[in-house]
């Protein structure tokens, strides 16, 4: 009798608290979602109006008169890919050599690729601006791919993959007279194709979403990234014109969110299973 | 190619075994040649640098031993910051890692829709801090934001977030636990998932209650788990740059200031490269002494189950 009733209780609150934490989660994205599209009177409305019932688009207009966010999108997009294409094509020969060859210095060359996720970005940068200026690279998009030409945890997750694959295979292809290069390209590539996209995909939101080397490195306001972008659109001197700074905010999440929500259980499974740092 | 088929499998195998050397280096040259000149010389050259007067634009670099750490001893900005980042980290790694253990276990239960909860709860996770920060820097407005407003409609007294030195570092917490939350609920869910359901069968039937369970079983096979996010939600911690940027700018007042912002604005606002390099030196530091923490608690947890 008791349980009868303590189970729908139990089941109703569960309910309620996930539900009401999911509210508190997604609020931020309501918020910015509503205030983007409604007219300025309406967003300084008490009380709020929750369910806009005017619409706009004068505050994207805005956005795009004030910045060029089809430019920095380019620039996120051109560093993303050159980042992850570079890692990935990097890392798939490094973790070869590592999952498959036995070399002298190998432990050696090994615990120094993983020894770098020790001493990230924010604790070289310093050193780091000092030798690209020397070079040239300061304010140039090579200069913002530096750091991330490669990835240690790419190598490493891919190295992790390559030993899931039967020593066997490479050794037929070995067989068949196919040089170390074909096999690595041709028959190894396609089966850890699943790694190759885990990596490729937190590599790219990594790129995607970073900040603080962008900043630092890019002077001209042509090679902004997106979340550059975004932080020096905000008025240094307070003068308040939310509309389109969420506006501006939503051009520039949107993408990811999207792609999110195409493939969130992919997503979520890639990033649960390997961290997220690059 | 055609030559090589005409020799035995095993004269090929041997060759190729031979030129492994070869291949393994050149596979790995890449990696070793980009990783030594954009990581390795930079730290290395961080703690030199640590060590001079850098005055980049005259290409002068003039070594004045320990003194730029004498200075960050008795710098009461660059204290202030230590202290805010320490407690920075001190208070989200905790809260988070409870709040995604409370979660995980909530979501280790079976109910309609936990796909579309978990991909919710997970969202702040994989949009930029830079951007959600901005939404939260309007929501936290005094004036027109909306968690001033909603207390205004229950009649709480407005907050100044942001504005007061007081409740500036807690708001900067708040948003980094929203945007945080769901990678620790996640990991816990996985570390549930994988304690043998036998455990707490046979607890049960030793008329253990489901609080004891949580207690005895679930808490101390979660102990793995609850050491990676703590290590893991701490090092990242320690790095927080992004929303304090975007939110307060280190103010008001140096109330929010931390170490990397410190860091960035010593060195790409002010100059003082080697200043900086000191400071760089310090962050890792902290990071050293938590993954020697991590190695040695992982050491123990490798026979947990």
């Amino acid at each position: 009798m008791v349980r009868s009733i303590l189970v729908p209780v139990g089941r109703l609150s569960l309910y309620l608290v996930v539900g009401a934490v999911a509210a508190l989660m997604i609020l931020p994205f309501y918020w910015m979602l509503i205030t983007a599209v409604m007219p300025a009177p309406d967003i300084l409305a008490f009380p709020p109006k929750w369910i806009p019932t005017r619409l706009t688009l004068e505050h994207f207009v805005a956005a795009f008169a004030k910045a060029p966010w089809l430019t920095y999108y380019w620039n996120s997009f051109v560093v993303a890919v050159g980042s992850v294409s570079c890692s990935l094509l990097f890392g798939l020969f490094a973790g070869y050599a590592f999952a498959i060859y036995r070399f002298p210095l190998q432990n050696f060359f090994f615990l120094l690729i993983l020894g770098t996720l020790m001493v990230p970005v924010q604790v070289t940068s310093v050193a780091l601006y000092i030798q690209l200026s020397k070079i040239g690279w300061v304010d140039t998009f090579l200069g913002i791919l530096a750091p991330n030409f490669a990835s240690a945890f790419g190598v490493f997750m891919l190295r992790q993959g390559i030993k899931q694959i039967p020593v066997d295979v490479i050794e037929a292809a070995r067989m068949d007279g196919a040089g170390e290069m074909r096999i690595v390209l041709t028959i190894i590539a396609p089966l850890i194709k699943t790694t190759l996209a885990t990596v490729a995909m937190i590599l790219f939101l990594g790129s995607w979403n970073d900040f603080l080397w962008p900043v630092i490195i890019i002077n001209s306001s042509d090679l902004r990234t997106l979340p550059v972008g975004i932080a020096l659109f905000k008025d240094p001197y307070g003068n308040i014109n939310y509309g389109p700074l969420m506006a501006a905010t939503l051009i520039s999440t949107a993408p990811m969110l999207v792609a999110y929500v195409i493939s969130q259980k992919y997503m979520i499974r890639g990033i649960a299973l390997t961290g997220l740092k690059g | 190619m055609i030559s090589e088929r005409r020799r035995s499998p095993r004269q090929v195998l041997a060759r190729l075994h031979s030129r492994h050397v070869l291949h393994a280096y050149l596979f790995i040259a890449p990696v070793i040649v980009l990783f030594g000149i954009f990581r390795v010389a930079p730290s290395i050259q961080t703690l030199l640098y640590s060590f001079y007067k850098v005055e980049l634009l005259r290409g002068r670099f003039t070594f004045i031993g320990l003194e730029n750490f004498y200075s960050l001893l008795t710098d009461e900005i660059f204290r202030k910051a230590t202290v805010n980042t320490l407690t920075y980290v001190t208070t989200i790694v905790p809260i988070s890692a409870f709040l995604g253990l409370i979660l995980a276990v909530l979501f280790n239960a079976k109910f309609h829709l936990k796909e579309f909860f978990k991909a919710v709860y997970f969202s702040p996770m994989v949009t930029s801090t830079v951007a959600a920060a901005m939404v939260w820097w309007w929501m936290y407005n005094p004036q027109f934001g909306i968690f001033n407003v909603l207390l205004k409609l229950v009649g709480v007294p407005e907050q100044p977030w942001l504005m007061s030195s007081h409740m500036a570092l807690p708001s900067i917490i708040i948003f980094s636990v929203w945007k945080n939350l769901g990678y620790n609920m996640i990991i816990y869910l996985a570390g549930l998932q994988a304690i043998p359901q036998q455990f707490y069968e046979a607890a049960t039937i030793d008329g253990a209650g489901a609080l004891r369970r949580f207690r005895h079983i679930t808490i101390p096979l979660l102990a793995p788990t609850t050491t990676f996010l703590l290590i893991y939600d701490t090092i990242l911690a320690l790095q927080v740059f992004d929303q304090v940027f975007v939110l307060t700018g280190g103010g008001p007042a140096g109330s929010t200031n931390v170490v990397v912002l410190d860091l960035y604005r010593q060195a790409f606002e002010r100059y003082n490269f080697g200043y900086a390099a000191a400071e760089a030196m310090v962050l890792f530091l902290f990071i050293m002494a938590v993954t020697i923490l991590q190695y040695y608690y992982s050491k123990r947890y490798e026979v947990a189950y």
